[in-house]
């Protein structure tokens, strides 16, 4: 039942993207169960998403439209569509 | 009310703002504002931010508003009026930002193949770790505030092959679901979870070397 920690890698970044399979988190679940390595790997894994996710919200959640590209934006609104 | 009631209704008081979706009855709508400068108004900063953050330029993300707005304004009538305009919006400029980079990778010519795993140097042929993944000691919270981490996780980023580093950027940096990128990206989802594998794995090397290994902020 030990398997390869490459394949084990595959499956600890899938799981960040989809669902997995029964048999697929059977496999993953046990194998960290049994390999500290794995289990370090996975939750670095989780870190640096967690991480991104929190430097991401601060660096644009404020970001706006500055007063010159919203005169520019309302100009070409008025040339194009005529109101 | 009857639909020549309506009718007049609509060329009197709202000639030009107000337009009812044309397949719907007035019962079933709701008199929406097709002022696009009211959308800019309203809906402006919100639509430069999603774009701002899948593009990263300031420019490009007004020019996409811009197309979007134009593109609202001249299709209203495809307005289904059973979401929200900022979400029908939204829905056009998620097209066009898609559009976007699925022809700049093809400008570009990028491509990585499937074969040639560069993940096999983090392993033994046996498939286990060459090098031991550690424990990281540091919470989300603490690293997002530090500047010199931001500087070293950017460089990693960096580092990465360019696609890797567009497929890695929109699913961990902004947060596009696997279907989207695919399509901006003209990939399998099979192929698309090979290269963010990939990418996982050398980023999580080069912070293991570069910040959190021992020593390695002494």
């Amino acid at each position: 039942m030990k398997h390869a920690c490459k394949e084990i890698s595959r499956l600890a970044s899938d799981s960040l993207d989809r669902k997995l399979g029964l048999w697929e988190k059977l496999k993953f679940r046990m194998h960290l169960f049994i390999c500290v390595n794995c289990r370090n790997c996975d939750n670095n894994l989780k870190l640096i998403r967690n991480a991104l996710d929190l430097i991401e919200k601060t660096k644009y959640g404020q970001a706006r439209l500055s007063d010159v590209q919203r005169d520019q934006l309302h100009q070409t609104l008025k040339k194009n569509t005529g109101c | 009310m009857t639909q020549a009631m309506l009718h007049s209704f609509q060329i009197h008081t709202h000639a030009r703002y107000f337009r009812l979706a044309t397949h719907q009855t007035f019962w079933q709508s709701r008199i929406v504002n097709s002022d696009p400068h009211l959308w800019l108004k309203d809906h402006g900063d919100y639509l430069y931010r999603y774009a701002l953050s899948r593009l990263h330029n300031e420019d490009l993300a007004s020019d996409m508003l811009q197309e979007t707005l134009l593109a609202g304004w001249r299709g209203f009538e495809n307005f289904a009026g059973q979401s929200s305009i900022r979400t029908w919006l939204v829905g056009i400029l998620k097209h066009k930002i898609i559009d976007h980079i699925r022809l700049d990778i093809r400008n570009r010519k990028l491509a990585e193949s499937v074969e040639n795993d560069p993940t096999s140097a983090y392993f033994n042929e046996n498939g286990s770790w060459s090098e031991a993944p550690s424990a990281w000691q540091d919470n989300p919270e603490e690293l997002c505030q530090s500047e010199q981490f931001h500087a070293v996780l950017e460089s990693c980023i960096g580092k990465l092959p360019e696609k890797q580093q567009i497929v890695f950027r929109m699913r961990d940096i902004t947060g596009d679901d696997s279907d989207t990128i695919c399509k901006s990206c003209d990939m399998t989802s099979t192929h698309l979870h090979v290269l963010l594998h990939r990418a996982r794995l050398a980023l999580r090397m080069c912070l293991q070397w570069n910040w959190f290994g021992e020593g390695s902020r002494s």
